[in-house]
C-alpha cells in the first residue's frame, strides 16, 4: 500500500494537540462572537453596547477565552508556519518559540488590561 | 472508488493539481491575516483606556460604519469562515472521518462557509443600504 504524508507535525505533540483544542473552543466562542458583534449589533458598537453585553459573566468569559485561546493559535499557527522557513533548525525554533510565547503573553496581558474598562 | 489510475503522483508540480494543496494554501494565508487581524482587534480594543470614558474608542468605532470598513468586515469574515470551516474538516480527518472521501468533505465545508457568508452578507449590505441592521 502506497501511504503519502501529507504532514509530519514537526511542531511537537503538545503543539498540534493544543492547536486543536483551542480552535474548537475558537469556533464556538467565535460564533457567538461574530453574531452578537457582525449580526445583532452592527452600527452600534461603543462604550456604553460593549458594556451591556459584558455586564453578562458568560459573556465575559467567552471573550476572555477568545483573547487566550485566539493569541495562543495564532501565535502556535505562526510558529508552524515559520518553521517551515527561517526557524527550521533545532536552535532557531527554540528562540522563535521562547520569543512567540513572550509576545503572547505580553499580548494576552495587554488584552486584559484593554478590556478592563468593562471587566474590572 | 474509480477505477481509472491516477494520472500525476501528489509530487512537484502536479502536488498542485490536488484540491488538498489549494485547501493548505488558502488555509495558511488566511491564517496570516487572521493573526494579522488579531493583533490590531487587540490594539484597536485597547482604545478604550487612551482616552477618558472611551472617546477614541467611540469615534474610532464610527468610522467603521462606512461602506468600505463594512466591506473589509466582510472580508474578514470569508477568512475566517474559511480558516474555521477547513479547520473543522482537518480534525475530522485527524479523527479518521471522511478519509476515502476528501473531496466531498472539502466541498461540504466549502458549502457551509457559503451559507454562513450569505447571511452575514445580508445583514452587512443591508446595513450599507439602510445604515441599520436586519431585525429578525
Amino acid at each position: 500500500m502506497k501511504v503519502e504524508v501529507i504532514s509530519t507535525h514537526r511542531g511537537g505533540m503538545w503543539s498540534w494537540l493544543f492547536q486543536r483544542i483551542t480552535a474548537v473552543l475558537l469556533i464556538v466562542c467565535l460564533a457567538i462572537h461574530l453574531i452578537l458583534t457582525h449580526i445583532a449589533n452592527i452600527g452600534q458598537i461603543d462604550m456604553d453596547n460593549i458594556g451591556a453585553r459584558l455586564a453578562n459573566h458568560g459573556l465575559t468569559a467567552v471573550d476572555i477565552i477568545l483573547l487566550a485561546a485566539g493569541v495562543f493559535h495564532a501565535l502556535n499557527g505562526l510558529r508552524n508556519v515559520l518553521m517551515d522557513y527561517w526557524f527550521s533548525s533545532r536552535t532557531r525554533a527554540l528562540w522563535l518559540t521562547i520569543g512567540l510565547w513572550v509576545i503572547g503573553l505580553v499580548a494576552f496581558g495587554y488584552g486584559i488590561w484593554a478590556l478592563w474598562p468593562w471587566i474590572g | 472508488m474509480s477505477s481509472k489510475p491516477r494520472e500525476t503522483a501528489n509530487v512537484g508540480t502536479g502536488l498542485w493539481k490536488a484540491t488538498g494543496m489549494w485547501a493548505w494554501l488558502l488555509f495558511r494565508i488566511s491564517g496570516l491575516i487572521l493573526v494579522f487581524y488579531l493583533g490590531a482587534h487587540i490594539l484597536v480594543i485597547s482604545t478604550s483606556r487612551w482616552s477618558a470614558a472611551g472617546k477614541t474608542l467611540n469615534d474610532l468605532m464610527k468610522t467603521f460604519d462606512n461602506p468600505l470598513m463594512v466591506l473589509l468586515d466582510l472580508a474578514l469574515v470569508v477568512a475566517v469562515l474559511y480558516h474555521a470551516l477547513n479547520g473543522v474538516r482537518i480534525i475530522l480527518l485527524d479523527l479518521g472521518i471522511g478519509v476515502k472521501r476528501h473531496k466531498l468533505m472539502f466541498w461540504s465545508a466549502m458549502a457551509v462557509v457559503v451559507v454562513c457568508f450569505g447571511v452575514f452578507a445580508y445583514v452587512a449590505f443591508t446595513f450599507i443600504a439602510t445604515g441599520a441592521g436586519v431585525s429578525w
